[in-house]
């Protein structure tokens, strides 16, 4: 008792494979031949590719703060609430107190402050969601970049027009490295650290290299691995 | 490694070894030795024995293929800023404040340091006249004990979970009842404790209930005497120890180290003269390992010897080699000679130094009054014994003392504390004493208390908390002013109470400077010298004398895994304790390294496993004491109590104590194999007066390498091994500040520690009384690396000051860094040894500025690089180059002698430069081409036959 295919007539032997079951051959193993050698490209794009830096996304946060009202619009500088950026390795983040030295006056009863208000009341802190995040391994300091002419805006965008905060910038270490290699394009004088909108006027390299100059800069010891990895 | 006698013998007699050893094994070169020495991680090929088959091996390689492609995007990382500011906290920069550690009842000046307020790591407080900027192993690891997870958390009544209040109700009931007879029935059990505050609210205790009874409970006590001796070592030159480790033991003896290294740093165009230390010792110790000539006495007859001595001086001719000398010397040296009377020795002892230094009464050393560390009347554990029998003790408290854990055998004070009808324990941990107790209150550790304490030579300071109680801890004093019916004030109203006289000005400023300007003891003439006969000692054949674990103390530490992982300084045993004894004693009795021992006194016996330990006295057995402490349902003891062989008036040397080899072995772990360099000019010494004039011509080897470019400062280091008393507070600095895990002592045992810093200790010459050399060995930063060139992934590369830097990011675990590193000096992550459970304290201690490492990762010492680029940040920032003093790094900061100096070696005139241009300078293996940063300066010697016209 032979069993029967679905194919057989008869006794009479199955074609068990179809005429087009070779082109299926060819097409995976020509397939896999391709995803071979794109992989490589495959893997850089995808490594830096905004799904996987993070860029542009906006967070949700536990107060729909937004930077385009309060530095677009109003006009606060940065160090009103990052206090510690030209000091320490932190910027910081306000404390709700901060907050609070404004919005008891106005706006003291909108509905989407209530969170803060309830940390203010009971002494519990708001628990933001991280934008700008380095790994653990990375020990970044904001006072020596602010310092020697990095301003905001260099790595954190456009803040004024965000109106939830998204990380501008790859920070992958190839971008943290492309200018410490060569920092100069991305320089500003002192007077425009904080400034949203400064650009360069006139040569841009003489300007690099006169504010190289300025902050004395050398580059020798910023490629140092422990400059980021202690 | 076990090494049999026969071995060994038969081995030491046929080599020639190298002068510097570390130990019996390495001098014989035993198979076993020789073995450990060829494998780079010995042992671990036995650990690793169950090969995986190729299916499993596949198999494996699947699994983790598919499980790395199921990791998810991360949540996003919360951030919470506080919701009111703290002023002068800046989150992200570190505070630093002076407070005060407690050391058996001593204050050690400290100065704190806190991340958002999380003490992470401590440092001497240089006002402080007990630190003068130096620590020790045992103040380093403060924060670990801080964060040690078996901490006792809440107050409990019986084993229920109660509370503070509830508490001060019972005392206060209690207090209603005592106050009606005077204190009667109420007995308050205290260890050693300077506080002036407590010993306000103790008198006033004792007024308001003049029946109420103190007894002191200092296992660790010394000979009692009328006078504290403060040593001007920059006086003396002639110093003399009568079995005292005034480097290693004592209150004041970072004072005392920073004095006598001091006294004997030799600088080509500096000092040219040093001090001459000859020891008399029992117990091999860290002040005879410095000595220049010292003598090995068996315990039992010290007080003879002292007493042959004190003849000797007298008639100017001595009967041996070291007498003679010494006799010599203290002819020459008039006044400037020093006797220190070890802290244990008999009253003969110590009245026959005071009677020899009374000619050099305040100019070598002063007298003080002794700082009073109980209540004047306290009774002893004896006392308390018999007051509990006939009935007079009904109310117990206990107060940060184990009385379980160091009662002498003949003191059943298990069955006394039953008796008590109530028993209330306060203490760091829930220990035998408080499973005894109905109820027990935990206490604050010193970084969460307010109080005071003060120092050696009388100096008050403040102890300041750097953190709130994280649990529900009290102060001793607290405990007390309940006693006293104050229920409401704090710790801080407490001690203000007592400091009184000072203004919130001046008391900002104690707090500031972490000492009480002008509280130091008034110095006092020397007391009528006591007629005291020379006792006759009975010698057994074998003394046994028990000594304080260095870092343990008497058990007070026993719960800190950083001190129990520490090498010992002369033994570099780790995680335990054993018979130590000098290699001709180990023949007599026949035990080799391991073998049981058992000391019996009556019927009591100790079984431990033997060490042998050259330096020891000959026919002596010396047991620690501070193991076997339980402190905890979540912890384990280590080693074995020793406290059960003392008797009534037989405290250190045991009368009467029978020694034998036992059954069997037990298990010992030490580290003084590990990471060796054998067989080579390793240390170095050098006569005083073979030092010369000029320094060396720096001759550096040739090498293929393109020469070394130095376009920023040039990190190096210089170790100075005459100044090295091999105390080991900088391996435990090292440990504290770049977060280097306790690994426990299965991996200790086969050879992984992760200090990256160790303390060599070599012996030279006869292993029954070797002289002893220490040398710290941290990375040396070589400039032409043999660990760079052979990484696979640049994961250790050159910097441009010169550091040779680890990226723990791209580090794979090849290992071939540190097959390559002929220093040995690279440590590797065998396991995740930081892999903290949910919710542990621990994670609290860690330096935010250092990675942690994690499984697989090569790690070392990197010369503090977050201090160097703190600096480098801070000279960016204001345009000013780095002053020379300005990074220090762990290490060099907690070293009591200063023996490490750190700096700039391009600047000429930095500290380091200079010192690596004096005569004795030399690089380690400096043969190899390696060009380390890290340079040594040779021992200076100046034994007494090197005198010239002497020989």
């Amino acid at each position: 008792m032979g069993r029967i295919g679905p194919y057989s007539k008869g006794n009479a032997v199955a074609q068990v494979f179809s005429s087009r079951a070779n082109q299926i051959v060819y097409f995976v193993l020509y397939g896999a031949l391709v995803l071979i050698i794109l992989s490589p490209t495959i893997w850089i794009v995808l490594d830096r590719s905004f799904y996987h830096t993070g860029q542009f996304y906006a967070l949700e946060q536990p107060a729909p703060f937004s930077h385009a009202h309060h530095v677009g619009e109003v006009g606060l500088d940065c160090r009103y609430c990052h206090q510690g950026v030209e000091t320490t390795a932190s910027a910081g983040l306000p404390a709700t107190e901060v907050c609070m030295t404004c919005h008891s006056q106005i706006f003291s009863d909108a509905p989407i402050l209530a969170p803060v208000r309830k940390s203010l009341a009971s002494g519990v802190p708001l628990v933001w969601n991280r934008v700008n995040s380095l790994p653990d391994f990375v020990f970044f300091n904001h006072a020596v970049h602010v310092n020697n002419g990095v301003g905001c805006v260099s790595c954190h965008g456009r803040v004024d027009e965000m109106p939830l905060t998204w990380q501008e910038m790859p920070l992958t270490m190839e971008w943290c490295l492309g200018c410490h290699r060569d920092p100069g394009p991305n320089l500003r004088p002192e007077s425009a650290e904080f400034s949203m909108d400064w650009q360069p006027v006139g040569d841009r390299k003489k300007l690099a290299s006169e504010l190289m100059a300025h902050f004395h800069i050398d580059t020798r010891t910023m490629t140092d691995c422990y400059a980021c990895h202690r | 490694m076990p090494v049999t006698d026969k071995d060994m013998r038969e081995e030491l007699a046929a080599a020639e070894p190298a002068r510097f050893w570390r130990s019996l094994e390495e001098r014989a070169r035993t198979p076993a030795f020789r073995r450990m020495l060829d494998a780079e991680f010995p042992e671990i090929a036995e650990r690793y024995a169950t090969a995986t088959d190729r299916r499993t091996a596949l198999k494996l390689l699947g699994a983790s293929l598919l499980m790395a492609g199921m990791g998810t995007a991360k949540a996003a990382e919360g951030i919470a800023p506080y919701v009111e500011q703290p002023e002068n906290l800046v989150p992200g920069e570190p505070q630093f404040y002076a407070s005060t550690l407690n050391e058996r009842g001593y204050g050690m000046g400290v100065i704190v340091e806190a991340h958002e307020g999380r003490p992470t790591k401590i440092e001497g407080n240089p006002n402080h006249p007990a630190s003068l900027g130096g620590t020790d192993p045992i103040m380093q690891a403060a924060a670990f004990s801080l964060y040690e997870p078996t901490r006792s958390r809440t107050v409990l009544k019986g084993n229920e979970v109660a509370t503070w209040g509830a508490f001060q109700a019972e005392v206060a009931e209690l207090r209603e009842r005592a106050l009606l007879q005077g204190g009667a029935g109420i007995g308050v059990v205290i260890g050693p404790n300077t506080s002036l505050t407590l010993q306000r609210l103790f008198s006033q205790l004792q007024q308001a209930m003049p029946a109420l009874r103190f007894y002191l409970s200092d296992p660790l006590a010394g000979t009692p005497r009328p006078y504290a001796v403060l040593p001007h070592f920059d006086e003396a030159k002639i110093v003399v120890s009568l079995g005292a480790d005034f480097l290693g033991e004592g209150p004041g003896r970072l004072a005392a180290a920073r004095g006598f290294a001091d006294s004997r740093r030799v600088r080509a165009g500096g000092q040219r003269t040093m001090s001459r230390l000859y020891c008399l010792e029992s117990i091999a110790s860290l002040t005879g390992a410095k000595a220049d000539s010292h003598l090995l006495v068996r315990p039992s007859a010290m007080d003879e010897t002292v007493a042959r001595l004190a003849t000797a001086m007298q008639s100017g001719t001595g009967d041996d080699a070291f007498t003679t000398a010494l006799v010599r010397d203290a002819r020459a040296a008039g006044n400037g000679l020093l006797f220190i009377a070890g802290e244990r020795e008999s009253a003969f002892v110590h009245a026959t130094a005071q009677r020899l230094n009374q000619p050099s009464a305040g100019i070598t050393h002063t007298l003080i009054a002794p700082v009073a560390t109980a209540p004047a009347d306290s009774g002893s554990l004896y006392d308390l014994v018999t007051d509990i029998g006939v009935g007079a003790i009904t109310s117990l408290f206990v107060l940060d003392c184990d009385l379980m854990h160091s009662a002498p055998a003949d003191l059943d004070v298990g069955a006394a504390l039953e008796h008590v009808s109530s028993l209330y324990h306060h203490g760091l941990h829930v220990d035998e004493t408080a499973r005894k107790a109905d109820w027990h209150v935990p206490a604050t550790h010193d970084l969460e208390s307010w109080g005071d304490l003060r120092a050696f030579d009388g100096t008050a300071s403040i102890v300041q908390p750097l953190i709130a109680p994280l649990y529900q801890g009290r102060t001793i004093a607290e405990l007390a002013a309940a006693l006293t019916g104050d229920f409401v004030s704090s710790s801080l109203d407490l001690t203000r109470a007592t400091w009184a006289q000072l203004d919130d000005a001046g008391w900002r400023e104690a707090l500031k400077r972490g000492v009480i300007a002008d509280t130091a003891a008034p110095a006092i003439t020397a007391p009528p010298l006591a007629e005291i006969a020379n006792p006759v000692q009975e010698a057994a054949q074998i003394d046994v004398v028990l000594t304080p674990d260095p870092f343990l103390d008497g058990g007070t530490h026993a719960a800190n895994l950083f001190l129990t992982e520490l090498p010992r300084p002369l033994t570099k045993l780790v995680w335990g304790n054993a018979a130590e004894l000098a290699p001709a004693t180990a023949q007599t009795l026949g035990v080799a390294t391991g073998d049981l021992i058992e000391i019996g006194i009556d019927k009591q016996v100790l079984a431990l496993p033997a060490f042998i330990s050259p330096g020891q006295a000959p026919d002596t057995v010396v047991v620690p004491l501070g193991f076997g402490r339980w402190t905890g349902e979540d912890s384990d003891t280590v080693g074995t109590n020793a406290f059960p062989l003392r008797r009534r008036g037989n405290a250190w040397l045991l009368a009467g104590a029978r020694v034998k080899k036992g059954q069997g072995s037990g298990r010992i772990i030490t580290t003084q194999e590990h990471h060796a360099m054998e067989g080579r000019d390793i240390v170095r010494d050098v006569p005083l007066a073979a030092i010369a004039d000029e320094g060396p011509s720096a001759q550096e080897p040739p090498s293929l390498y393109p020469p070394y470019e130095m376009p920023e400062e040039a990190w190096g280091m210089s170790i100075d091994l005459t100044a090295c008393i091999g105390c080991n507070a900088c391996v435990a600095a090292c440990q504290a500040e770049n977060n280097s895990p306790v690994v426990g002592p299965d991996e200790m045992a086969v050879g992984h520690d992760m200090h990256w810093l160790r303390v060599d200790r070599y012996y030279a010459g006869d292993p029954e009384a070797p002289e002893t050399v220490f040398q710290p060995v941290p990375c040396m930063q070589c400039e032409d690396a043999p660990c760079e060139v052979v990484c696979p992934v640049n994961a250790t590369v050159h910097t441009h000051d010169g550091l040779n830097a680890q990226v723990y990011n791209r580090c794979v675990g090849t290992r071939y860094c540190s097959q390559n590193c002929p220093y040995k000096v690279r440590r590797f992550n065998f396991f995740q040894y930081q892999d903290f459970d949910e919710g542990s304290p621990l994670s609290l201690l860690m330096n935010p500025n250092v990675s942690v490492r994690e499984r697989g990762v090569m790690e070392k010492c990197t010369y503090c690089v977050q201090r160097i680029s703190a600096a480098r940040i801070q000279s960016e920032i204001s345009d000013q180059p780095i002053a020379d003093g300005a990074v220090q790094t762990a290490c060099q900061q907690a070293c009591p002698t200063r023996a490490i100096t750190f700096g700039n070696i391009k600047d000429k005139q930095s500290a380091v430069a200079r010192e690596k241009t004096e005569p004795h300078s030399y690089a380690l293996l400096e043969e190899l081409g390696t060009r380390p940063r890290t340079t040594y300066l040779a021992r200076v010697t100046n034994r007494p036959d090197e005198d010239k016209g002497n020989g």
